[in-house]
């Protein structure tokens, strides 16, 4: 590896080969001393202010020859190193880091007025709470990183940075608790962070196919939050944490599928409602999953499910209906799903064009004129706000709606119920990172059951989950 | 994930098994033993309990039912028999996958369908099968809420048309009724011996055999129950109720305003035993697996074998329930006890080597 030689026309001339763009640039001035020295820098992610003020202007004061130390001490910066290497330099500079190089410099000086541009730390809009804290990581790993340090002051908290993507070269931060979190699973976290061999990393989703034990499982495998106070309760159960550079959305591991039943929000409100509002969440999803097709298997296969009068209904509104129940609902389920995809997408101020169109024209005038009937507009439109009760699951329980859709379409209710079946024995069959998918269900543990579906008062939970194996069991003395 | 805990086998004995002995064994022995159809399902419970216990007991050596074999006959002998078992096993499934293709096509069709919607059954079959022995445990950890939520919900509906004193006097039905009815059922009870596949599977643990064994009668009294209410309900014309879980709840005051609410229960139930008709042909797998060798592909090949084999079963045999049935509880009705009474017992008395390696 190439180094410092202590030439400076040499050095520079080698940092520039290095780091041919037009970007890199270098600023050459001399001390009073006499001796001259050349800062090499990224223009766009370099705080040139900072640069001038607290580097080059008490370096130009410097008399005599100067040694490296008394450059160090000179700086008026508390984020200096030094490096021989060229390389490792010019890494530094790709990073924002401007790097000082002096004639007989033996290393070059490193000063970290890295440029950063964040935006401020707010709600995210994916986890909006009535009661608890309101703060959002956001794409800075520094700066969420110093929300997770805010709420744990202990050496106990440990933050290991690992460098991933060959290019990219994004930071991505393991965060645990030395002796509450397993030490298998860090090692096995930090194992497969670096076996990843991919040039670019642009969110952290990216690495969840990597940290996942079966990458293209419809089940997601790694937990995810934007919330500090989400992410450090999870540290504390006895999770491992990650922080991507460049991504608000933190991830943990080992992800339970329980976890996306719960919200911060549960921890502040009586247990009751906690409980009440978890089974709710639930009820909300297998209305959003299974009801479309129930609906359709009993039109098509088995209408003495539906009462009289209900039936009598039904049987008025899809007398003069073209398609099949089946065709139909897969069609206005379609029709959401498209409104949903667009509304997210589309510009704000279209939004409201979207509603009248989605609401008045396709909804209204597809019932009056006899495409699609109100019960099936109904039912789709009750699994539509089902399927956001559980936000974080949208994505598998959308797929799994509309695959029980068909199942309930070509084979009726013994379809859904063997799709449940297959469904359910590939969840219990899943674990990452040594926990069981399903649990505490399956397997059971009744001690976990406590914060499950139904969650007990504080007071009785003095002990982390058992599912998760931390060797600190107890967490209230 | 490799061992069933004692949890999930007790799950087992006293939520998933009984629920096969739901569809159509009710009708059954109402038509055999009359208002005595406790009696012959209580004695099968029984015998069934102690075979358990057996079982159990074997699980203590640790050692699967190929090693016990083995160790007591030989590897050829061990392999034969242990094949011979497996061949049981799949004969013995036959009869819960008929029953559930006719469940499945009276219950949850107006109109008789065709073999093809009872045919995703196979697929299902298939893929759970070659899965292990510890998957289906985890299932169990699953399924038992369900058993519970879907056999009480159904009698809390039906409990109330019921007319106990239907079941009185005990034993108008004679010698003949007991012994017809004891005779006929013989092949909805082998519980016990889909418990010798699972054998070195199993995470023993102090008292599990007693345990186990009161799990599995406080299972079986969850059948009689349903049978007294059964009978109680229907009295003279339980013949004609074959699917029984499914037809004592439609009398319930509530239906007619709320439709069938009680399908939810009947589904949840059908669920759990669309997992408990599988076990048997999940047994023989592994059997198969225990005697020539443990390997992913040769589990798949046995899975979907085993599952093709069915559906051409089920095919051919698409109108012939009623003769299977005779003869199962005719002519062939011996080959039951042969393998899950006395097997148990057997292996215990005769693998002493087995004990002392243990």
């Amino acid at each position: 590896m190439k180094q410092i030689s202590g030439a400076l026309q040499r050095d520079v001339a080698a940092l520039k080969k290095l780091l041919p763009a037009e970007d890199i640039l270098t600023f050459p001035f001399a001390a009073e001393g006499g001796t001259a020295f050349t800062v090499v820098f990224s223009d766009a992610v370099t705080n040139k202010e900072l640069l001038g003020e607290e580097v080059v202007r008490p370096l130009r004061l410097l008399s005599g020859k100067p040694s490296l130390r008394a450059v160090k001490e000179r700086v008026n910066f508390s984020e200096v190193r030094s490096e021989k290497s060229l390389k490792k330099l010019a890494e530094e500079i790709l990073a924002g880091n401007p790097v000082l190089l002096w004639e007989g410099a033996e290393e070059g000086v490193i000063v970290g007025t890295k440029l950063v541009f964040v935006r401020a730390v707010a709600e995210p809009p994916t986890d909006v709470t009535i009661k608890g804290p309101r703060e959002g990581f956001i794409e800075d790993v520094k700066i969420n990183t110093s929300l997770i340090r805010r709420r744990f002051k202990t050496g106990e908290l440990l933050l290991e940075p690992v460098t991933v993507g060959r290019r990219s070269k994004t930071i991505v931060m393991v965060c645990y608790l030395a002796g509450t979190s397993v030490e298998e699973t860090v090692k096995e976290v930090k194992g497969k962070l670096e076996k990843i061999d991919i040039d670019y990393i642009p969110d952290s989703s990216y690495l969840t196919h990597f940290l996942s034990s079966r990458p293209y499982s419809l089940v997601k495998q790694v937990g995810t939050t934007e919330k500090p106070d989400i992410f450090c309760a999870k540290l504390a159960e006895g999770r491992v944490g990650l922080l991507v550079d460049g991504s608000p959305i933190a991830l943990t591991v080992p992800y339970l599928l329980v976890e996306d039943f719960q919200s911060s929000e549960d921890y502040f409100v009586p247990s009751y409602r906690a409980s009440f509002t978890r089974l709710l969440r639930l009820f909300a999803l297998l209305v959003a999953i299974y009801l479309p097709a129930f609906y359709v298997a009993a039109q098509l296969f088995k209408l003495q499910l539906f009462p009289v009068k209900l039936l009598l209904t039904i049987a008025g509104s899809i007398r003069d209906i073209p398609f099949s129940p089946s065709l139909e609902m897969l069609l206005v389920l379609l029709v959401l799903e498209i409104l949903n995809e667009a509304s997210i997408r589309m510009p704000k101020y279209v939004g409201m064009a979207l509603s009248v169109v989605g609401a008045l024209v396709l909804g209204e005038t597809a019932v009056s004129a006899g495409f699609v009937s109100t019960p099936a507009i109904i039912i789709v439109a009750f699994s539509g706000i089902g399927l956001y009760a559980v936000p974080n699951l949208i994505e598998q329980t959308s797929i799994l709606r509309l695959s029980m859709l068909l199942v309930a379409g070509s084979v009726g209710t013994y379809g859904i119920v063997l799709l449940t079946g297959f469904t359910l024995f590939y969840l219990v069959t899943a674990e990452n990172f040594g926990a069981p998918l399903m649990a505490p269900f399956s397997p059971l543990v009744k001690r976990d059951l406590r914060d499950s579906l139904i969650k007990y008062n504080l007071g009785s939970l003095p002990l982390r989950p058992k599912t998760l194996k931390s060797p600190n069991k107890r967490r209230l003395k | 994930m490799n061992k069933l805990s004692a949890r999930q086998v007790y799950f087992l004995l006293a939520c998933i098994l009984p629920v096969g002995k739901l569809i159509l064994l009710p009708a059954r022995l109402a038509d055999v033993s009359k208002n005595d159809l406790l009696l012959p399902a209580a004695l099968h419970l029984l015998l069934q309990a102690g075979a358990v216990f057996c079982a159990l007991l074997l699980a203590k050596r640790n050692m699967s039912l190929f090693e016990m074999l083995e160790g007591t006959l030989g590897h050829v002998a061990a392999c034969v028999l242990q094949t011979v078992f497996a061949l049981f096993l799949l004969f013995a499934a036959l009869l819960p996958v008929l029953e559930q293709k006719l469940l499945v096509q009276s219950v949850f069709y107006d109109t008789l369908p065709t073999i093809a919607s009872f045919a995703p059954f196979f697929l299902f079959a298939a893929y759970a099968c070659s899965k292990p022995l510890a998957s289906f445990g985890r299932m169990w950890d699953m399924l038992a809420p369900f058993s519970l939520a879907g056999y009480f919900g159904i009698l809390l509906l039906s409990v109330g048309s019921a007319d106990l004193a239907a079941l009185a006097p005990t034993g108008a039905a004679g010698a003949s009724g007991f012994f017809g009815g004891t005779m006929s059922a013989f092949a909805w009870f082998y519980d016990a011996a889909l418990l010798l596949p699972l054998l070195g599977k199993i995470d023993y643990t102090r008292g599990m055999a007693w345990k186990g064994m009161l799990f599995y009668l406080a299972g079986g009294a969850g059948v009689l129950i349903f049978l007294a209410v059964f009978y109680g309900i229907f009295q003279e014309t339980s013949v004609n109720q074959l699917y029984a879980f499914t037809a004592t709840s439609k009398y319930f005051s509530g239906i007619a305003t709320l439709g069938r609410a009680d399908y939810l229960f009947i589904i949840v139930l059908t669920l759990v035993m669309t997992f408990s008709c599988i076990l048997p042909i999940q047994g023989a797998i592994e059997c198969a697996l225990q005697a020539y060798g443990r390997k992913r592909w040769l589990a798949i090949v046995l899975s979907v074998g085993a599952s093709l084999v069915f559906l051409i079963l089920v095919l051919v045999l698409d109108y012939r329930f009623g003769e299977i049935l005779a003869a199962l509880s005719g002519v062939l009705f011996w080959i039951f006890p042969l393998f899950c009474l006395a097997l148990p017992p057997l292996l215990l008395l005769f693998g002493r080597n087995d004990r002392a390696r243990a």
